[in-house]
């Protein structure tokens, strides 16, 4: 007898199918809430110790810190960018968002008012000409490997970073600024004639293009490499512990490669920068949507809020109190979003058009429902709490009015966005926010002006390649940027001629380079660099959307005197964050909380 | 049995067959008596209809953003919710089949048109003919659908079509080894041998008796290529390659609400929805089709 | 078959050549470079240097050549992502670890997915049938770094069963395998029953009836040969596919293998690393498609890999 083969499904079978699918697919939706924090263990307390108890640098911990062996930090990096150093003269874009820059003290440091403090230099001035600066060295500080640190380790740093050879990543940042920098990266002087001098083996000189009252901020970047290991093993011999010297707070004691770091207090330093803790471990995270999750299961103690924490991440964070607790918001790099337009060629060439483009960013709208509490409105470029900041001044420059975006619009020739060419908005593979804010704009110009706009997220590479062609192949596009150091000359250096948009305006250009090398009265300096910045506004070659207000998750476990509010009453893991760079790194501890969460890693 | 039976059941068999069968006439009878293909079939149409019709049946435009009511879970006014600009999920996926489908579609008939005839020879020529072009699979295998869509876009810019181009030339590459593993195993069978010993040449086996026998696992293969394509598409927009905003894609709208996904679960769930449901369209048509073929050509 | 099989060593080599020329032309066709650029374009001086840094001043042919030279013998540069090791180096520590997350995800994939696709051909329109159709689809609609997400929030967040991810324990393991095993049992599982039911159809299984076998013997001796070609062919690319990694999977988990590196050397532009990838993307594909086609002999005996003599 023949079995029937042939399927002849009655409408019911398909129909629990179909159910099973969307009951499958709605397990899938409705993703389990965030969990409160803490775990299930709790260790009974400790009785307390005879007397204080001190670490092994001999810094007294406070009374609420947890045991030496627990006071470890467990820190995420960006598993899937280039990690290839911790040290910032060797590559900068390759250093993954990871823990860095802790093996040697920089000249300054920043405290979390964004001052700038002595660091390896205990004091510095500069002559009458305000071209050579004098920096004297701390000479306690020592190499791990017996020797001490001197000023020719500064001075075969900064000519490691301008050597053509090494084609270091940052080497614009002393263009311009340090005497034959740029000479010495284009090949035509040898680098021994960069302005870096070593007077003694405690005195540094710098000799500058031009006065550089800003010099003392540029140089928070300045952790010295060791000559000797330079010499010998290659700008990577702190890539492997076996190697690796550190004259710094930590010394590196394990790169399992693609997997983590492991740092561990230094006994041996010798420098005013002294750490409670005692152990970071520096994690991979793969993707920044994992986070969040690892974070919750309580495997990470921190995560910085920049560009990581999505949408959703938000939104459960403001659901959950105790979250919310552990959110804190803070100014970041002061990066400021703007639009830009490619003016050299129509329609951007037109100011009507740049303006009718200006008029019509609803800014409240956007902030309040996209960008949320990650930015606060930009009208210009300086962020408030940025020196020479004067936002409030362009607040009604370009005001939200759609009636005068279309006129404007009209004046220029193309009304109802008749006769506009097609746009496309490119972006440097940006996160879901201002991807968002990007699609919500593109939709305001269709509807409000009639003009079609296409949002490409780009590949970064590619996206650079096309910005700084010549001519550029970038029309219109959203982008940020972030200080390097806290001046307006490096923010408002953004648009100077020359850069990566092709806007040049010679008076600008004028303003912002004086301001810069005046060392006479800064009010004067400020007025100078309001007066550019209000030109950079008013020719509405770039459009301000916001300012970005990120905010890092941080464990109740965490705290110290770093972690205080600062004098604009904000707590947070201040920029530049935990390195040498900055004194972070001294006002932090774990508390005896800590083991309500987790054990320390191996 | 006695002669006069075996005259009447010769009789009735004969007075029982009908004049002309055809392959296509058939397939067609089978298909039309199968429920489950039918319901693909009309699955298909849908599809294919709402794809046509989208500016009919959509109840907003899909790209009208509207941030005041971004991120809205669904609702009377919007029955698949908002996404993240606030513009309507239900209008964006009624939207989304015109680009899935020409994805799905366009891929797989590049796939089919440049592996069926490679597939065909390397199975039926064989020796060198067959070396060479699976050399050629080879060789293609290695290039990832990354770069070449990277290098596509850099030159010609985005789009739909540079899209279906980057995953069509590498799509071809299964059909192309399935076609020729088929018949790599049926041309050794009895009926070649058979059709071969009655005189018929090379190519009227290929085409009436190989060919459609060695359909079946395509079609199989060309139901699950649909799908696939769609979701190489969301990987590739994920990394700012293909189809840009605010055209939308389902492919692209998941890999979007991954970041949305633990509160904002209607981002993702849609169109994944939407995917599923176009696959097992497709499925129980390609189903149905094989089922159609095969049952006519075992009589 | 030993000629055939040495015809197909040689067209290895053959292979290896082809992609190597169009691979390279292709990488460095693409805009971009491994140098970084954000506040100043790099100065056409600095940007020299990094060329000549990287040895990208040459002219292409010349690059070609030294690498390939290089490369025969056995030297395949260092990566630009990872520059104290060599690229060789590289693959040799992560693509263990792929592959055993790969062979693991396929060692569990491929039984259950056999027995869920004869399960469903043998139980045909029963609710067997249904359960696994429907999870099949399942498994190849839903993205598996969605199941892979969904899978951390579930064990790792709220049950704190499992760690969110890492390496160097069994528990690192579950989640990741788990999730790339789904697909590749789902296709399984569909074309097992796909190509059951076809064979079942046949003319030499209603014989195998006719003469009184059990439906046992029939599926075992008959039915499943029969069906492995196809299968076969489907499954092949799996393999290859498994063991280089996947990148969202081992990305999401944070597994040290050589998934992401496909992905992140072309953002990186990372020209000797895309070189040896692709490379031995080639070749190990090549070897798979090479034991398939010998399996295809021994599954059906009647399949000549040479050219039929009738």
């Amino acid at each position: 007898m023949q079995r029937k083969i042939i399927p002849l499904a009655p409408r019911r079978a398909s129909a629990w199918m179909m159910f099973l699918l969307i009951v499958a697919l709605l397990i899938q939706a409705c993703a389990p809430a965030a969990p409160s924090a803490p775990g299930t263990e709790s260790a009974a307390p400790e009785a307390a110790p005879a007397g204080p108890v001190v670490n092994a640098l001999g810094k007294e911990m406070p009374p609420d810190a947890a045991p030496l062996d627990q006071q470890v930090l467990i820190y995420p990096y960006s598993g899937w960018r280039t990690f290839t150093t911790i040290d910032f003269f060797q590559a900068v874009y390759e250093r993954a968002d990871a823990l860095t820059d802790l093996l040697s003290d920089s000249l300054v440091r920043l405290d979390k008012n964004f001052q700038v403090n002595p660091g390896a230099a205990t004091e510095w001035s500069v002559d009458e000409s305000g071209l050579v600066w004098t920096f004297k060295l701390d000479p306690n500080l020592m190499w791990n490997d017996g020797t001490p640190v001197t000023a020719d380790d500064y001075v075969a740093t900064f000519r490691y970073g301008a050597d053509p050879t090494h084609a270091w990543d940052f080497s614009w940042y002393y263009q311009g600024v340090i005497k034959n920098w740029t000479q010495a990266v284009n090949g035509e002087v040898p680098v021994e004639e960069i302005g870096v001098r070593a007077v003694d083996a405690h005195t540094l000189e710098f000799t500058t293009e031009m006065p550089a009252p800003y010099l003392p901020a540029m140089l928070l970047y300045s952790a010295p490499l060791q000559k000797k290991a330079l010499e010998t093993h290659g700008g990577l011999y702190n890539s492997n512990p076996a190697t690796s010297v550190s004259s710094g707070p930590y010394k590196l004691v394990e790169w399992t490669k693609d997997q983590r770091l492991v740092y561990e207090i230094n006994p041996d330093y010798k420098g005013t920068n002294i750490p409670y803790i005692q152990r970071l471990v520096v994690v991979a995270i793969g993707q920044p949507s994992q986070l969040l999750p690892a974070y919750e299961a309580n495997e990470i103690d921190f995560v910085w809020g920049s560009g990581t924490l999505s949408p959703a991440d938000l939104q459960l964070i403001e659901n959950d109190p105790e979250l919310s607790a552990q959110y804190h918001p803070h100014y970041g790099d002061f990066r400021t979003y703007y639009f830009a337009f490619d003016v050299s060629k129509p329609p951007f060439d037109n100011l009507l058009v740049r303006q009718a483009f200006a008029h019509v960013l609803d800014r409240d709208t956007i902030l309040a429902n996209i960008v949320k509490r990650q930015g606060i409105p930009a009208y210009s470029f300086l962020m408030p709490g940025f020196p020479a900041s004067n936002s409030e001044a362009f607040k009604d420059t370009y005001p939200y009015d759609v009636e005068k975006a279309r006129q404007l619009l009209a004046e220029a020739g193309y009304p109802n966005g008749e006769g506009f060419p097609k746009l496309v908005m490119k972006l440097r593979a940006e996160g879901p926010t201002p991807v968002a804010v990007a699609q919500a704009y593109a939709s305001a110009l269709k509807e409000n002006l009639g003009i079609e706009v296409e949002v490409s997220n780009m590949d970064f590479k590619a996206y650079m390649d096309e910005l700084n062609a010549k001519p550029t192949q970038v029309q219109f596009t959203l982008i940020s940027y972030g200080m390097d150091y806290l001046d307006p000359s490096n923010m408002l250096g953004v648009f100077l001629s020359g850069g990566r948009h092709p806007w040049s305006n010679a008076e600008y250009d004028r303003l912002v380079k004086e301001a810069s090398s005046f060392t006479g009265d800064p009010a004067e300096r400020t007025r100078m660099f309001q007066e550019a910045e209000k030109i950079l506004v008013e020719d509405a070659a770039f459009v301000f959307v916001y300012h970005q207000t990120p905010g890092d998750l941080i464990k109740p476990y965490l705290k110290g005197p770093a972690l205080e509010p600062d004098n604009n009453g904000v707590a947070a893991w201040h920029w530049p964050g935990f390195s040498t760079f900055s004194d972070l790194l001294s006002g932090v501890y774990i508390t005896k909380d800590v083991v309500n969460y987790r054990q320390p890693p191996q | 049995m006695s002669t006069s039976t075996l005259a009447s059941i010769q009789s009735r068999h004969l007075q029982e067959l009908p004049k002309q069968r055809t392959l296509l006439g058939d397939a067609a009878r089978r298909f039309a008596r199968n429920k489950l293909a039918l319901l693909g079939l009309a699955m298909v149409a849908l599809l294919l209809l709402t794809a046509l019709f989208a500016d009919f049946i959509a109840p907003y435009p899909y790209d009208a953003a509207n941030p005041a009511k971004a991120l809205q879970f669904p609702s009377q006014e919007h029955w698949m919710g908002t996404d993240e600009v606030g513009r309507d999920v239900y209008s964006r996926i009624i939207y989304g089949t015109r680009i899935s489908l020409s994805v799905g579609m366009g891929v797989m008939a590049m796939a089919l048109l440049i592996g069926i005839p490679l597939g065909l020879l390397a199975g039926l020529a064989g020796g060198a003919i067959d070396y060479f072009i699976m050399r050629l699979v080879e060789v293609f295998t290695a290039i990832p659908a990354l770069m070449l869509a990277l290098l596509l876009l850099s030159v010609f810019g985005g789009g739909l079509l540079n899209v279906i181009l980057a995953l069509g030339v590498v799509a071809w590459l299964d059909t192309c080894r399935l076609l020729r593993a088929q018949l790599l195993s049926l041309r050794e069978r009895d009926f070649v041998l058979a059709a071969r010993m009655l005189g018929a040449t090379n190519t009227r086996i290929a085409v009436r008796h190989l060919l459609p026998n060695a359909v079946a696992p395509l079609i199989v293969a060309a139901t699950i290529g649909i799908p696939t394509a769609i979701f190489a598409e969301a990987g590739l927009s994920f990394l700012g390659l293909g189809i840009n905003d605010p055209i939308p894609s389902w492919g692209k709208m998941v890999g979007n609400a991954l970041s949305y996904m633990r509160v904002y679960w209607h981002l993702g769930v849609f169109p994944t929805l939407a995917i599923a449901i176009t696959m097992l369209g497709f499925t129980f048509f390609g189903d149905g089709l094989r089922d159609a073929f095969d049952a006519s050509m075992n009589r | 078959m030993a000629r055939y099989v040495l015809g197909r060593l040689v067209g290895v080599l053959v292979v290896f050549l082809i992609v190597s020329v169009v691979i390279f032309l292709l990488m460095h066709a693409i805009p971009g470079g491994p140098y970084n650029e954000d506040k100043v374009p790099l100065s056409a001086e600095a940007k020299a240097n990094y060329l000549r840094k990287y040895g990208l001043d040459r002219p292409l042919w010349e690059q070609y050549l030294l690498y390939m030279g290089n490369a025969l013998r056995g030297d395949f540069g260092v990566p630009f992502q990872s520059p104290t090791e060599t690229v060789a180096g590289l693959i040799a520590r992560t693509w263990p670890v792929s592959a055993s997350i790969g062979v693991l995800a396929l060692l569990v994939a491929l039984p259950l997915g056999l027995l869920l696709g004869t399960l469903a051909a043998a139980r045909q329109n029963t609710w067997v049938d249904y359960l696994t159709s429907a999870t099949a689809t399942l498994g190849i609609t839903v993205p598996n770094f969605v199941v892979a997400v969904w899978l951390v929030l579930l064990f790792a967040v709220q049950f704190k069963w499992l760690p969110t991810g890492g390496w160097g324990q069994w528990q690192h393991y579950v989640m990741p395998v788990a999730a790339l095993a789904l697909a590749p049992m789902a296709l399984t599982a569909r074309y097992t029953r796909t190509s059951i039911l076809e064979v079942l159809r046949s003319d030499y299984v209603r014989t195998a009836r006719a003469k009184g076998l059990s439906e046992r013997q029939i599926m075992v001796r008959h039915v499943l040969r029969n069906a492995m070609i196809p299968l076969l062919t489907i499954l092949a690319p799996q393999i290859p596919n498994l063991i280089t990694g996947t990148i969202f999977i081992e990305s999401i988990f944070r597994v040290p293998g050589l998934g992401k590196f496909f992905v992140t050397s072309i953002l990186a532009r990372d020209y000797p690393m895309i070189m040896a990838l692709m490379l031995l993307v080639a070749v190990v594909w090549s070897l798979v498609y090479l034991v398939t086609d010998i399996l295809y002999t021994v599954v059906d005996p009647r399949v000549r890999l040479e050219k039929s003599r009738t």
